[in-house]
């Protein structure tokens, strides 16, 4: 294990599930990546990678003497998938505190672990993937709303004990430079790449495939390989990392 | 273009603002269909469509002249008409609001459509607050402004070690 980095952001239609999973793919590249759908309460990232139909999800793991995380996890697009359900009764049985187990089981077998984290920080099984996070990648857009959102989410990670690997200026039409080193001034961690605007993400989501395998020779593909490649993972012990998770803070039962 | 959203009320209105008010205070995501005064008698089924983002109007579309953004606002006209009102996520709106041509300005629909300025001016003041404003201008002036900065900033820690206790995350707070 490496490495657990939570991609988050305040607000929703960021881009947030793109950039874990674009991340996750030039990740992929050097590093054994496992992608988590941490969003259990609005789960989308199993449309951006090809597993709209399957049939075990983190729901089913995450509920009382459920499955292990095994039977949730898929191999696509050369990373390990843990995609949510979006049915809202199996929402609504999880015990979301269950994660942190199912975090650690992941780690144990990982070098990098990308947890995607609700668009909200609401509840405390929305912040959880922040708390057990080595590093938290924030995405922006270059919008108001979304960068004091963004700040917010750096905030309540700083508090809890959680470093920020950087930010990712995502949706950007035309230059946005100024804005981008406005911005850095405000943000721990380096800007890590500005995504422009495309259609090729539309188009991607529709194919239910990640943007790197859709459109890997689009600007903003190679927007997110920068990115990837700036993010440099800590090299880590593996057993220290999987502990480390079973001994994280424990919330109480929903 | 826009997919059915749960139809929350539909009534004959004879002014638009308290309508629109209630709106913005819900800070509702959704839109509302306006048919036309030929309609409520039943002689065409045009209608005019005004979305709606966290209760600020964000697009104008009128079927009946498929005209777009603030021409779409006088073709909708003054009340009395039927006003039935969508809740529909934010998500869903994400799309369409990128359309550019229906745009209208935030307080475009009050300040046409009802005699109520100082409407306009709330729905205004909440729009700089809440909407997905792109101007880079109105970015960089947010990001020049230090002190409300810091205040986010200082607020959003204050909020986190508030809740941590709540939350049962007190263990992962630095000291």
């Amino acid at each position: 294990m490496v490495e657990a980095f939570a991609v988050a952001s305040g607000k929703g239609g960021t881009g947030k599930t793109t950039s874990t999973v674009a991340l996750g793919m030039a990740l992929a590249d050097r590093y054994d990546v496992t992608v988590v759908d941490a969003d259990t309460g609005m789960a989308n990232l199993l449309f951006h990678a090809g597993l709209a139909d399957v049939e075990t999800t983190l729901h089913d793991v995450l509920v009382k003497n459920g499955a292990p995380v095994e039977a949730a996890t898929y191999d696509r697009f050369g990373m390990s998938v843990v995609p949510c359900g979006t049915s809202l009764s199996a929402f609504e049985a999880v015990d979301s505190g269950r994660l942190r187990d199912v975090v650690a089981d992941l780690a144990a077998d990982t070098d990098v672990l990308l947890l995607d984290s609700p668009a909200t920080l609401n509840s405390k099984s929305a912040v959880l993937p922040i708390v057990l996070a080595d590093r938290v990648v924030v995405v922006l857009n270059p919008t108001v709303p979304a960068i004091s959102d963004g700040l917010k989410v750096q905030e309540y990670a700083l508090s809890y004990g959680s470093d920020i690997a950087g930010t990712i200026f995502n949706r950007a039409r035309g230059d946005i430079d100024d804005v981008a080193a406005k911005a850095d001034r405000y943000f721990e961690g380096p800007a890590l790449a500005t995504v422009p605007e495309s259609d090729a993400v539309q188009a991607a989501r529709s194919a239910g495939e990640p943007l790197l395998a859709h459109a890997p020779d689009c600007p903003a593909a190679a927007a997110f390989r920068t990115a990837a490649g700036r993010l440099s993972p800590n090299e880590g012990d593996a057993a220290d990392v999987a502990e480390r998770f079973r001994t994280a803070v424990i919330p109480d039962p929903p | 273009m826009i997919p059915d959203g749960e139809l929350l009320r539909s009534r004959v209105l004879t002014a638009l603002a308290p309508a629109l008010s209630d709106v913005l205070n819900r800070r509702l995501d959704g839109y509302a269909l306006l048919s036309s005064r030929s309609s409520l008698l039943g002689t065409d089924d045009e209608s005019g469509v005004i979305t709606f983002e966290a209760g600020v109007p964000v697009l104008a579309y009128h079927s009946g002249t498929d005209r777009g953004g603030p021409a779409a606002l006088d073709d909708i006209g003054p009340p009395p008409y039927r006003f039935e009102l969508y809740a529909l996520d934010a998500d869903a709106l994400e799309l369409p609001h990128r359309t550019d041509d229906l745009r209208v300005p935030p307080g475009a629909v009050a300040e046409r459509l009802t005699d109520e300025p100082s409407l306009a001016d709330r729905t205004r003041g909440l729009a700089g607050e809440v909407l997905d404003d792109r101007s880079e201008d109105t970015v960089e002036a947010f990001l020049e402004d230090e002190a409300a900065i810091d205040d986010i900033r200082q607020s959003a820690r204050e909020e986190a070690l508030d809740r941590a206790d709540e939350w049962g995350f007190a263990d992962a707070i630095e000291d």
